[in-house]
């Protein structure tokens, strides 16, 4: 446990719950294995003490303010985090005086499972960019702060450079895993309808098949849903049990965004998402 | 006998402009591939990427997108929507592996009846050159 | 008596039974355990801590068609699905053996489900003993063990020199070739999991309906279906027709009752809107509701859940803070 964050965390949300400034803290806590983190919700002052913060602290909390759209509510946030808080201010779906947030600068996390914990940084912690988070209203503090640079889409490049038919057998493969149970939408931040696409019976976009074809319609879409809109946390790879490689996906579309659009999901608030504008003079491959 | 590839094409065409083009080539008696089956949409806006995906799993070989000119919109800007939006899913599908050839955007006024001919005919024989696509039945 | 096939000869065996059924085993899939038809013996994963989905598929499948529907020439004719050979399970844990004797209990009452019922009369399990509990298991809490022949055909136990088949059927009997000998010596000691007291569990439940306690464990809940799919004793499912171009075929695939596409009724209400009352659901038919229909806790221990879940929604947690609530009540 990282003492020091864990204590500006604990001080913190005391803090806001005697003044009656939030209704409850979401942060961690120690997980039934002992040795991982869980999201945990403070709602009195002796909850506090078992909010932790250390490198087992995967879970984006942002996810858990959709739930709580009439409280005013404090979330603990990574800088990666952070982004999904920017995500839902620019759609309306929170609102900033409802929310105050608990920023933490952040070394990274590991690769965790139930009773594991890796040595090894997450992938997307090994070429994080952000130093601290992009939106907070109390910042916990260490140093050194680790800025890590380094390639950022090594694996698309190496999917990209596949030949064509073996790309589709790759993804035919990881698609037909797929058991529909929605962990990747359900711990997305950013998938929030109240009626899901893949749940509507009209029009029936997706059947209720567990096969190939519909998971494929299902994780497809899921994706371009997000495209402009993730922000990286990767909380879906991690929630998948059939390990499939969303962030592969999810990573592509980010790329894509950037280079198509010059845009990255969650650095402000303010600027609108590619698919809610345009601009008249850009071609984009097409002949006129 | 051996029976030429005929590669199958969906053509979601607009209201306004495209269905119109294709009507004109019709009535202008120009002859185009057979190989389109043409479906009529409000706008190109109105296509979802989900459509195209599932023209794929169902048997197509191509699909075609096709609105007004970009300033010509019935609804001012559905095709600039349209534009945006299938700049990704063509990069998208080519890395899902659909080739992105395989689907086109183009811009097709009520008067083009002779473009929209030539468009099918190019289009058609990209496709066959690509060979069948991967097909995926889904239900639903 | 119990016999001794050497690992040459299990793998000799298991070849031969490729001829006459459909054998699913383990197999390891990127960083997975499923199980899945094999070709080759060889192919079987022999050293699984547990499978990542439990046996359950075979029986109730993530999705199949029930019936299609052919039509000729003004005909129209109901051809029900068949289930089409005899199929081996082969290196079934106790605990997930036990997980399909407690499904056959609602799916094999009468009137039972006909596809179910096929599988399982055509279906030979063999077991296989678990040579460590796991931190998550606790199958001795849950009527089973990490040798439990019971709800098996076969069960296999692994020792230095192979493995001790032990034999609790005619339709595993049947199957036994020549080549295993006669094994005189001791069954080893199993391994012991972590146990659950869940003595006071049911009458617990029975006063806590409306305790805050569920809400505060929904917070946390993200109400994926998870849990439900990775469970050796879930099964519920949904049905829906398909046309597809003239075909129609009629198909059911599971479903979870954490999703709330699954609890919504015709006409759009929801009896189980909230978060809360979907988890609730879980525990309320796993520790009180099916018990009381059909005299078992529906869980077999196997912990799968608590490794997968996302959040950590454990269920140990869970039995042991609402006896622990009860009995603060009470006191």
């Amino acid at each position: 446990m990282n003492l020091e964050l864990t204590q500006q965390i604990r001080d913190q949300a005391r803090g806001l719950l005697k003044s009656g400034t939030v209704k409850g803290v979401i942060g961690y806590e120690r997980a039934s294995d002992g040795l991982t983190a869980r999201p945990f919700f403070a709602y009195e002052l002796t909850g506090t003490d078992q909010l932790i913060f250390d490198e087992t602290c995967s879970h984006n909390l942002v996810k858990y303010l959709l739930d709580k759209k009439g409280e005013k509510m404090a979330v603990v946030v990574k800088p990666c985090d952070s982004l999904a808080i920017n995500l839902l201010l620019n759609e309306e779906q929170i609102k900033r005086e409802m929310v105050f947030i608990i920023g933490v600068s952040c070394t990274g996390v590991v690769e965790t499972a139930w009773n594991q914990k890796s040595q090894t940084l997450q992938a997307r912690c090994q070429t994080c960019r952000l130093p601290k988070p992009v939106v907070y209203d109390f910042l916990a503090e260490q140093e050194p702060i680790r800025r890590l640079e380094g390639e950022l889409y090594p694996d698309i490049l190496e999917m990209e450079a596949k030949p064509i038919a073996s790309r589709r057998e790759f993804w035919h493969e990881q698609f037909g895993r797929c058991i529909r149970c929605y962990a990747c939408r359900q711990i997305c931040p950013g998938c929030y309808c109240p009626e899901c696409f893949a749940e509507q019976l009209s029009p029936l976009w997706v059947g209720i098949r567990i096969a190939l074809g519909e998971n494929e319609l299902w994780q497809t879409n899921r994706t371009l849903h997000l495209a402009g809109r993730c922000t990286g946390c990767n909380e879906c790879e991690r929630a998948c049990p059939m390990d499939i490689p969303l962030s592969l996906l999810n990573r592509k579309l980010e790329k894509e965004m950037e280079e198509l659009f010059s845009f990255r999901a969650g650095l402000t608030s303010e600027e609108q998402p590619p698919f809610a504008t345009f601009r008249k003079e850009e071609k984009l491959g097409f002949e006129e | 006998m051996k029976v030429e590839y005929q590669p199958k094409v969906i053509g979601f065409l607009c209201n306004w402009c495209s269905y119109a083009g294709a009507d004109m080539a019709g009535t202008s008696r120009i002859s185009y591939a057979p190989n389109v089956r043409i479906i009529r949409v409000p706008c190109s806006g109105r296509v979802d990427p989900l459509l195209v995906l599932k023209c794929f799993q169902r048997g197509a070989d191509g699909v075609l997108i096709s609105g007004c000119h970009p300033g010509d919109c019935h609804y001012t800007e559905g095709n600039y929507h349209a534009r945006r939006r299938f700049a990704l899913l063509r990069n998208f599908l080519d890395y899902l592996g659909i080739a992105k050839e395989r689907l086109r955007v183009e811009w097709v006024s009520a008067s083009e009846g002779q473009r929209f001919a030539e468009i099918v005919a190019s289009f058609t024989t990209e496709l066959a050159e690509l060979g069948p696509c991967v097909k995926e039945r889904s239900l639903g | 008596m119990n016999l001794l096939a050497s690992k040459d000869n299990l793998i000799r065996w298991l070849d031969l039974l490729l001829h006459e059924h459909v054998v699913i085993a383990p197999v390891r899939v990127q960083g997975l355990t499923l199980f899945q038809p094999i070709s080759k013996a060889e192919e079987v994963d022999l050293d699984f801590d547990n499978t990542t989905l439990p046996p359950k598929g075979w029986f109730l499948p993530p999705t199949e068609t029930l019936f299609s529907v052919q039509r000729n020439d003004g005909q129209t004719k109901l051809v029900p699905a068949m289930v089409e050979r005899d199929a081996l399970i082969f290196g079934v844990r106790p605990c997930d053996a036990r997980g399909i004797a407690l499904m056959d209990k609602p799916l094999l009452q009468e009137p039972s489900d006909a596809l179910y019922r096929e599988r399982h009369a055509r279906t030979v399990l063999v077991g296989l003993s678990c040579r460590q509990a796991r931190p998550e298991c606790f199958c001795t809490s849950m009527g089973s063990a990490p040798n439990d022949a019971s709800y098996v055909d076969i069960l296999l136990t692994e020792i230095e020199v192979g493995y001790i088949v032990q034999v609790t059927s005619k339709k595993g009997k049947m199957l036994l070739p020549e080549s295993f000998t006669e094994y005189e010596g001791v069954l080893p000691t199993p391994p012991e999991p972590r146990a659950v007291p869940i003595k006071d569990v049911m009458p617990a439940m029975k006063g806590l309906f409306d305790d805050t306690y569920w809400e505060r464990l929904a917070d946390r809940c993200l109400h994926c279906s998870i849990c439900a799919y990775v469970c050796p004793t879930c099964y519920c499912f949904d049905v829906r027709d398909y046309s597809d171009r003239g075909n129609i075929e009629r198909v059911r695939s599971w479903e979870s009752c954490q999703s709330s596409g699954f609890t919504r009724i015709a006409g759009g209400y929801n009896p189980r809107a909230t978060k809360g009352s979907r988890l609730k659901q879980r525990f309320y038919h796993k520790l009180l509701y099916f018990p009381e229909q059909f005299q078992d806790i529906a869980c077999v221990g196997c912990g799968r859940c608590i490794k997968a879940c996302p959040v950590n929604i454990d269920i140990r947690e869970i039995i042991d803070d609402l006896q622990q609530l009860e009995a603060k009540s009470g006191a």
